[in-house]
């Protein structure tokens, strides 16, 4: 009987431990919106809070999370996807889905000399 | 990563360009000039009609006899050829770069087409590399030269599909692709590899004569 209790309250300890990067959805570590219906690429590698830290840019949400278009420390819209406002087939004058992560993303790293530029650095295969 | 990457895809991708583009630019008028001094007659008869003919029916499979007499050179050397020059024009990772670059853009393949695309011009360069051991007319005209252009068309093919999978170092393998790929370029003008310019003209000339003097097809 002992036995039989032990034994189940391992098994539930082992499927609480599977279960446990569930909980810890809030680690970003890929960037995979579904508005890409057929994605070319493998998602892109972008752990958001280490990647924040190693740059040196952890307090500004703002440079990333705009409204306008700029980056404005008063005007910020952290937790809206990008795709909220860019969309997949952007009309005439407006930023792509697509462009809007590359130019952001691209623009800094070539500004600051450092971080991925070119595809596969990014779109990295497991 | 970054200084070498952006030389290679900036300064050196526009001197690749103007190389190539230039290079066979006066190759071109060199070649109309030599024809205008040494065989000046060819003027007379010129035809666009009778050339663009031949230029025609030199780009069906089959149409030659030439084509018919090796039918597994045929079928390689049109699929090398097509694949060769459709994937690279429309690999969607070298369209979006022009896009980011230039602002010019035009429809692009899927990276599965592409990629099966560059296993047929590798596929066809290992061919040509062994017809050119077993083949005695091919062997004959076979010299170094012609095992470094042969390397050097693969290079920027071989690179880019490592590069695409990521087998090896990726930022190598992406920095040799680029740098390979505008080797290749630059190498057009200056050896047989400018059979992409010859090409046209000798069966402008051919056609023209065959068609509006002799009255023979020329394929
Ligand atoms: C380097 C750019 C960058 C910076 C700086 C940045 N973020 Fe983000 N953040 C992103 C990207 C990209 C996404 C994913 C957006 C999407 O899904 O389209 C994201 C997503 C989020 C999300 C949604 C998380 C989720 O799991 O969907 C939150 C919340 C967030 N960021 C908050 C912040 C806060 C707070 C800061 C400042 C402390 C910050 N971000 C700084 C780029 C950045
Ligand atoms: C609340 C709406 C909104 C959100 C969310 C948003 N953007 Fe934008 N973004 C805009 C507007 C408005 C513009 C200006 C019009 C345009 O270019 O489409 C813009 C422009 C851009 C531009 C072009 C800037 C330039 O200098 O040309 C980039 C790049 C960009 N956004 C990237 C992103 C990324 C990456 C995200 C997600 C992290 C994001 N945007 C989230 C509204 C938003
Ligand atoms: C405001 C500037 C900035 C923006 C915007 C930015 N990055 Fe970075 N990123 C950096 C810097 C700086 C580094 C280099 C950090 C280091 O190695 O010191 C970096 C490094 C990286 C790395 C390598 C991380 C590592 O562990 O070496 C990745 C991957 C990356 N960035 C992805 C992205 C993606 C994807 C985006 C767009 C959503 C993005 N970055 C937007 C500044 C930025
Ligand atoms: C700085 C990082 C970075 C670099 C460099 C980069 N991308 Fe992306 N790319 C992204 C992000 C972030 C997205 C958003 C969706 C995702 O993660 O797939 C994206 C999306 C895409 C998409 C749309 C989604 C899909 O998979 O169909 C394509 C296609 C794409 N990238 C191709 C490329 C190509 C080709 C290159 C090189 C010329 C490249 N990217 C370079 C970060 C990058």
């Amino acid at each position: 009987m002992k036995k039989t209790i032990l034994l189940t309250l391992l098994a539930v300890a082992a499927s609480l431990l599977y279960l446990l990067p569930a909980f810890c959805q809030e680690d970003m570590r890929v960037i995979e919106p579904t508005a890409f219906e057929n994605p070319q690429r493998p998602a892109a590698v972008f752990n958001h809070d280490a990647h924040n830290e190693k740059a040196g840019i952890e307090g500004d949400c703002y440079l990333c999370h705009h409204s306008e278009g700029k980056p404005d420390p008063d005007n910020t819209s952290e937790g809206t996807p990008c795709s909220d406002c860019h969309a997949v087939k952007a009309e005439k004058g407006k930023t792509g889905l697509m462009q809007a992560y590359h130019k952001m993303c691209q623009d800094c790293h070539q500004a600051k000399g450092k971080g991925p530029i070119a595809c596969g650095e990014c779109h990295v295969r497991n | 990563m970054h200084s070498i990457y952006n030389f290679a895809t900036g300064p050196l991708c526009w001197a690749a360009f103007i190389i190539f583009i230039g290079g066979l630019l006066l190759k071109f008028i060199s070649m109309v000039r030599r024809a205008r001094s040494s065989e000046p007659y060819i003027f007379g008869y010129f035809s666009p009609y009778f050339g663009l003919r031949s230029v025609i029916a030199w780009l069906i499979p089959f149409v030659p006899r030439n084509g018919k007499l090796n039918p597994v050179f045929t079928v390689v050397t049109f699929a090398f050829h097509i694949c060769l020059l459709v994937a690279p024009l429309f690999l969607m990772a070298h369209v979006m770069l022009l896009q980011e670059g230039v602002g010019m853009h035009w429809g692009t393949l899927s990276d599965a087409t592409a990629d099966v695309m560059t296993v047929i011009v590798l596929v066809g360069l290992a061919y040509f590399a062994y017809r050119r051991c077993t083949d005695p007319t091919a062997k004959y005209v076979t010299g170094p030269k012609e095992w470094v252009l042969l390397a050097l068309v693969a290079a920027p093919f071989l690179t880019g599909f490592l590069a695409y999978h990521q087998i090896f170092d990726y930022q190598v393998m992406v920095v040799l692709h680029i740098l390979s790929g505008e080797a290749m370029l630059i190498a057009i003008p200056f050896t047989w590899l400018s059979h992409m310019l010859l090409f046209p003209m000798v069966r402008m000339y051919q056609g023209s004569e065959f068609g509006g003097v002799r009255h023979v097809k020329d394929w």
